[in-house]
């Protein structure tokens, strides 16, 4: 089963990596990395993608005549999506502890 | 260069998704079987995945000793990632393009008959291809 593990972030000009010092960003990288590995090692890994920053995301509907109407203002409150990875495991279980890997680095730069 | 189209909703958009007729939904999967066709034949298609419904998803914390805490109680206003689209293109407004298509797949009407027939918004983001190099020496 496929399962996608979602990293969200709100627009509040310190989103996570934005203003770390080089240190903490390289060694995100590195575990990142690592965890990527040990995924693709074990058959797991299925991709992952980091995506730009929350100011650069646009809004796009079709306009009358299938245009693209674009619009670039968020509400402050609203989460977005920063990063993905996609894994093919066993079980849920399997997929929530990958998860909570991935997790507990995040949480220990939030601190 | 890569980018992402994300179609996300709200708790209120997924179970009106879940009341469409099945002529709408059949209508639904032919437009993007034919999209996602056109997309490949152009070379722009990079990946696209549907999602399970939010009420299958759970927030992922790791405890003290790095086991997972799962929740799976979210505020009726969050939004979800429905699914996406990932494109190679040569420019943000080709990838626009591309959304807007997207924005215009068939639907029946929001809220039932007689309501609105605003298209999908979708999300457009580029795809990074990797850290910054300067930060990684």
């Amino acid at each position: 089963m496929k399962y996608i593990l979602m990293m969200n972030s709100r627009k509040t000009g310190d989103e996570p990596l934005r203003g770390w010092s080089k240190q903490d960003f390289q060694a995100h990288c590195a575990f990142l990395m690592a965890l990527n590995r040990e995924l693709r090692e074990s058959g797991e890994f299925v991709s992952t993608e980091g995506l730009a920053f929350p100011d650069q995301a646009k809004l796009v509907r079709a306009g009358k005549v299938g245009m693209p109407i674009t619009d670039g203002v968020f509400p402050e409150s609203k989460e977005f999506l920063a990063s993905y990875c996609i894994v093919d495991v066993e079980t849920p279980e399997r997929a929530y502890a990958i998860a909570a890997r991935g997790g507990a680095r995040t949480r220990s730069y939030a601190a | 260069m890569k980018y992402i189209l994300m179609m996300t909703g709200t708790k209120a958009d997924f179970d009106w998704y879940t009341k469409w007729p099945k002529k709408d939904l059949e209508a639904q999967f032919a437009f993007m079987h034919a999209f996602n066709k056109e997309l490949k034949d152009s070379g722009a298609f990079v990946a696209a995945e549907g999602l399970a419904f939010p009420d299958q998803a759970k927030i992922v914390r790791a405890g003290k000793n790095g086991e997972p805490i799962t929740d799976g109680v979210f505020p009726e206003s969050k939004e979800f990632l429905a699914g996406y689209w990932i494109v190679d293109v040569e420019s943000a407004d080709e990838a626009y393009k591309i959304a807007a298509r997207a924005s215009a797949a068939p639907h029946p009407p929001r809220n039932g008959p007689g309501g609105t027939e605003d298209n999908q918004p979708i999300e457009v983001r580029q795809v990074m291809s990797g850290p910054p190099e300067e930060l990684l020496r």
